[in-house]
C-alpha cells in the first residue's frame, strides 16, 4: 500500500496508451547536440568529413559527471557546428550527420557476457559507455547516480508512474518489451547493490501492472506498486515517499534518505546496452495535442521537430504552441529545426483552444495553489515576493524549494503564471546569491 | 492552413483546469438559488426583485468605475454578481432600492474598487455595504411576516427568534425548530432557510469551490460554545439548535465567511479563522447590544486575516516535527548569542569608561 503525500492534482489524462509504439522514415540529417545530460559537455570525437556508423560514440568527455553521445544513423559527419538546443534555446556546439540511409550497426559495444552481467562495475561501466542518462526528463547521468548511491542507498525505486498527461512512453514499453524491462531493472538492481526494486506504477496502468506480475517480477528482484493516479507522483520526491514513506530534505536528494530512483525507459535502455550492446540513440516519443494525429513513435535522437511533424501528417489545425515533453512540465518550442534529445518523451501540438491564459491574470486569494502544492510551499506569497523580488521574503516563502511540478499554476482559477515566475525566481536568487558572494569576498580581500 | 511564423512559447504548464474565477463565481450564485426560492415563497416577489436591483446596481457600478479609471473591465468574473445577492440576502425584504443602491455602492466602490478589485479588498464587501446601511437602523431592522407565518401572526412586521430568545423572553410556539430550519421565519431574505443553505454548500463542497474547514470549525464553535453555555429557560441542546438555525450564521459560515479575499491561504489558518468567528459571533450574540453577530464577528476576523496567514505558515515536506523544534532552538540560541555578545560589549564599554575615570 502507497504512502500519501499532501497536495497533488488531477489534469485530464488525454493518453493514448492503446496506439503501438510505431517508427516514421529516418530523417536525411540527424542535429545531436554535444550535450544531452547534466554535467560537462561532450568533445566530439570525429571531425567534418568522417564516415560513422550507427550507435558510433562521438562525443564524450573524461570528467565523471558526463555521459557520451552516439551517431543515431550511419553516414557522413557534415557539420560541427552551434546549432539552436531544443531546451535550453542557446546556439550549443552540435554534431549533423548526413543520413546515408543504411543504418550500419557499430559494433563497438559487444553484449556483456553472463558473468558481466552479474557484476556491478562492469554494469556500470556499460551504462556510462552507453550514454545512458535519466529519461523521465532531468537527464542526469545514470552510471554517475547509481554509483554515488552505492553504499547509501538501501532501497531502489523504479519510476513507472508516467503522470504527466499525453505521455505513454513508458507504458506502451511495459506493455511490448516487459521481460527486458524486468531484466534492465534487474541489472539496475544488481548495479545498485540492492536485493529488491519497488516499482512504482499508477493505477491507470492496470493492463501493464498484470502484465507485469504474470512474469513472475520475484525472480528478478522485483516488487510493483500500483500507486494512486495523482500529479506528481513520478517526481522523485513523491516516489520516495510513497514507497517508502521517507521524506527528501528541502534541498536534498533521494540518496540523502538512501533511495535512488531510475526512471522506466531508462531502465528499459539499461536491458539494451548490457543486453544487445545498443548504446541510447532512440526512444519513445508520444505525440499529442488537437492539432496533430496522436501516437506513439520510435524516434532517433537528433531528429528535427519539424520532421517528425511532417511524417506524422503535419499540423491538423491552426497551431499555437508546440511543446516538448509533458505539458506540466514540458518546455515551448520556439524552432521546429531542432534536434529531439534523450530527456524529451513527448511532442504536443496545442491549438489556441487548449490555451486556458487570459489577457488579465488575477489573484483571488482562494489559496488552491497552497492546497496542491506537494512541497507544502505557499505559492501565492512566493509569487507576491518574486515580483516585487524581494529576496529576503524569496528566501523565507523557500523558493528555492519549488521544484516546478507546475501543480499550483494548473489548478490556479486567476490564471497566474505561478511556475514561470518560480523559475525566473529561482535565477535571481541564484544570482543575487553569487552576487553577494562575490562582494563578501571583495569585502574580505580588503 | 494558416500557420503563424511565431509560435506561443509562455512557460510550462500548458494545461490549465478548467476551474476559473468565474466557473467559482457562477457556482456560487448557483449555491445560493436554493435560498433564493424559499425568500421568493416567504416573501414574495419583492424579494426577487430586490436581488434583481442589487445585482445590477453592483455590476454597474464596478462596470463604470474600472470604465472611468480606464482598467480593464472585470465583470466577466461574476463577482459582482456574487456580491449582489449576498449583499442583499442579508437585508430584509422590505428595504427600499435606493438604500441597496447606495449599499451596492459603499461594496463596491469604496470597499472592493478603492482597494484594487477583485482580490484585493481586506472586507467582505456584501458585509460591509450591509453593515453601512445599518446607519438605517430601523429600516434594516425591520422584518416582515413571512408567508409561512400569515395569519399566524397579526399586524405588518414580526421580531426575528434571535431577538427574542436573547432578550431573554420564551420564544413564540410559532417559531418552532422546523420552520427555522425550512425557512418559515421572520429575518433577512436570504438567511431564514437552514435547510437551504446547507444545500447550497453542500454543492459548493463538492464543485471544491470551498473546503470544509471554515465552515465546519464556524458552526461547530457556535454549537459547542451554546451546548455549553445554554441559556435560562432553554433546554442546552434545544438551545444550540435555536443558535444554529437562526440568525445569519448558515449564511455567513457557508457564504460570507468562505470569501477567498477576506479569509486566511492557508489550511491552518481556516481553522483558525473559523473558529474565531464561531467565539465573536457567541459573544456577541450573549453580550452585544444587538442580537445578530453573525456579520459583525466576519469583518472583524477578516481584519485579521493578514495576520493569522502570516501566524500559520505550512510546514514544508521533508520537515519533520523534530527538524522544526531544532530549527526553533537554533534561533533561539542564535538570539541568545546575539543579546550575550551585546551585553559582553556594554560590559567592555563599562569597564573601558570605568579605567578612564
Amino acid at each position: 500500500m502507497p504512502f500519501k503525500y499532501y497536495g497533488g492534482v488531477h489534469p485530464d489524462e488525454m493518453k493514448q496508451p492503446h496506439l503501438a509504439v510505431s517508427t516514421i522514415p529516418q530523417p536525411s540529417q540527424v542535429v545531436i547536440p554535444l550535450q544531452m545530460h547534466i554535467g560537462a559537455p561532450c568533445q566530439p570525437l570525429v571531425k567534418v568529413g568522417d564516415q560513422v556508423t550507427m550507435g558510433q560514440k562521438i562525443g564524450d568527455n573524461p570528467a565523471p559527471l558526463c555521459a557520451p553521445i552516439h551517431a543515431t544513423v550511419s553516414g557522413k559527419v557534415v557539420a560541427i557546428e552551434p546549432r539552436r538546443h531544443c531546451v535550453v534555446g542557446d546556439l550549443v556546439p552540435s554534431i549533423v550527420i548526413e543520413n546515408d540511409g543504411l543504418d550500419t550497426p557499430c559494433t563497438d559495444l559487444a553484449p556483456l557476457t553472463e558473468e558481466e552481467l552479474k557484476n556491478p562495475e562492469a554494469i556500470i561501466q556499460r551504462i556510462r559507455e552507453a550514454g545512458v542518462v535519466g529519461m523521465g526528463g532531468a537527464m542526469f547521468p545514470t552510471h554517475f547516480k547509481i554509483q554515488g548511491g552505492r553504499g547509501k542507498v538501501d532501497t531502489l525505486i523504479i519510476n513507472g508512474a508516467e503522470c504527466e498527461p499525453y505521455l505513454n512512453g513508458d507504458h506502451r514499453t511495459m506493455l511490448e518489451h516487459p521481460v527486458e524491462l524486468l531484466k534492465g531493472i534487474e541489472l539496475v538492481r544488481i548495479a545498485q547493490g540492492v536485493d529488491t526494486a519497488y516499482y512504482g506504477i499508477e493505477e491507470n496502468k492496470q493492463d501493464a501492472i498484470d502484465l507485469l506480475n504474470s512474469l513472475n517480477p520475484e525472480q528478478y528482484g522485483v516488487v510493483i506498486v500500483p500507486e494512486k493516479v495523482k500529479y506528481p507522483q513520478g517526481a522523485e520526491k513523491m516516489q520516495v515517499k510513497a514507497n517508502t514513506n521517507r521524506e527528501v530534505k528541502p534541498g536534498g536528494i533521494p540518496s540523502g534518505v538512501g533511495c535512488n530512483v531510475v526512471s522506466t525507459f531508462t531502465a528499459y535502455s539499461v536491458y539494451r546496452a548490457c543486453y544487445e550492446g545498443r548504446p541510447l540513440i532512440e526512444r519513445v516519443l508520444s505525440v499529442g495535442g488537437s492539432a496533430i494525429e496522436p501516437a506513439n513513435v520510435l524516434i532517433r535522437f537528433g531528429t528535427p521537430i519539424q520532421h517528425v511533424i511532417d511524417n506524422l501528417g503535419g499540423f491538423k489545425r491552426p497551431i499555437d504552441r508546440i511543446v516538448l515533453g509533458g505539458p506540466m512540465m514540458g518546455f515551448a518550442s520556439f524552432d521546429q529545426s531542432c534536434g529531439l534529445i534523450k530527456g524529451i518523451s513527448g511532442l504536443l501540438c496545442f491549438t489556441e483552444d487548449e490555451n486556458r491564459d487570459v489577457e488579465h491574470p488575477t489573484c483571488i486569494r482562494c489559496g488552491k495553489c497552497i492546497e496542491v502544492c506537494p512541497m507544502k510551499l505557499q505559492p501565492i506569497h512566493m509569487y507576491m515576493y518574486t515580483q516585487k523580488k524581494d529576496y529576503e521574503a524569496m528566501q523565507k516563502f523557500h523558493v528555492m524549494d519549488c521544484f516546478e511540478c507546475g501543480s499550483c499554476t494548473y489548478n490556479c482559477p486567476g490564471r497566474l503564471p505561478l511556475t514561470p515566475t518560480f523559475k525566473m525566481g529561482k535565477a535571481m536568487l541564484k544570482a543575487n546569491d553569487a552576487k553577494m558572494r562575490a562582494k563578501a569576498e571583495a569585502a574580505e580581500k580588503k | 492552413m494558416t500557420e503563424k511564423m511565431l509560435y506561443n512559447v509562455s512557460g510550462a504548464p500548458f494545461v490549465r483546469s478548467k476551474t476559473d474565477t468565474s466557473t467559482i463565481m457562477r457556482d456560487v450564485l448557483i449555491a445560493l438559488v436554493p435560498a433564493l426560492a424559499v425568500a421568493v415563497w416567504q416573501f414574495g416577489l419583492k424579494a426577487l426583485l430586490n436581488v434583481v436591483v442589487s445585482v445590477v446596481a453592483c455590476v454597474a457600478f464596478e462596470y463604470i468605475y474600472r470604465k472611468l479609471m480606464k482598467k480593464h473591465d472585470t465583470i466577466g468574473d461574476l463577482s459582482a454578481c456574487v456580491t449582489g445577492v449576498l449583499m442583499v440576502y442579508c437585508m430584509p425584504v422590505g428595504v427600499s432600492w435606493w438604500m441597496i443602491v447606495l449599499g451596492a455602492f459603499f461594496a463596491i466602490i469604496v470597499v472592493k474598487q478603492l482597494y484594487g478589485g477583485i482580490g484585493k479588498n481586506f472586507l467582505n464587501p456584501a458585509l460591509a455595504g450591509r453593515a453601512f446601511l445599518l446607519s438605517y437602523p430601523v429600516a434594516m431592522t425591520t422584518y416582515a411576516i413571512p408567508s409561512a407565518l400569515s395569519g399566524v401572526v397579526d399586524g405588518e412586521t414580526m421580531a426575528t427568534p434571535l431577538s427574542y430568545m436573547y432578550a431573554g423572553e420564551a420564544l413564540p410556539e410559532y417559531f418552532s425548530l422546523g420552520n427555522l430550519f425550512l425557512g418559515g421565519i421572520s429575518g433577512c431574505i436570504g438567511e431564514v432557510s437552514a435547510l437551504a443553505l446547507i444545500l447550497g454548500g453542500a454543492y459548493l463542497l463538492y464543485r471544491k469551490v470551498i473546503s470544509w474547514r471554515i465552515p465546519v470549525t464556524f458552526i461547530g464553535t457556535v454549537a459547542v460554545l451554546t451546548l455549553v453555555f445554554g441559556h435560562e429557560g432553554y433546554g442546552n441542546v434545544e438551545w444550540m439548535l435555536l443558535n444554529l438555525c437562526s440568525g445569519g450564521l448558515m449564511l455567513g459560515a457557508i457564504f460570507m465567511a468562505t470569501d477567498y479575499c477576506t479569509s486566511p491561504v492557508t489550511p491552518n489558518g481556516q481553522l483558525i479563522f473559523g473558529v474565531g468567528c464561531g467565539i465573536l459571533t457567541v459573544l456577541i450574540r450573549y453580550f452585544g447590544g444587538y442580537a445578530e453577530g453573525v456579520s459583525y464577528a466576519i469583518l472583524l476576523m477578516n481584519l485579521l486575516t493578514w495576520a493569522i496567514d502570516k501566524a500559520t505558515p505550512q510546514t514544508q515536506f521533508g520537515i519533520s516535527k523534530a527538524d522544526k523544534k531544532v530549527a526553533e532552538a537554533e534561533k533561539k540560541a542564535e538570539k541568545a548569542a546575539v543579546k550575550a555578545e551585546k551585553l559582553q560589549k556594554q560590559v567592555e564599554k563599562l569597564h573601558a569608561e570605568g579605567g578612564h575615570k
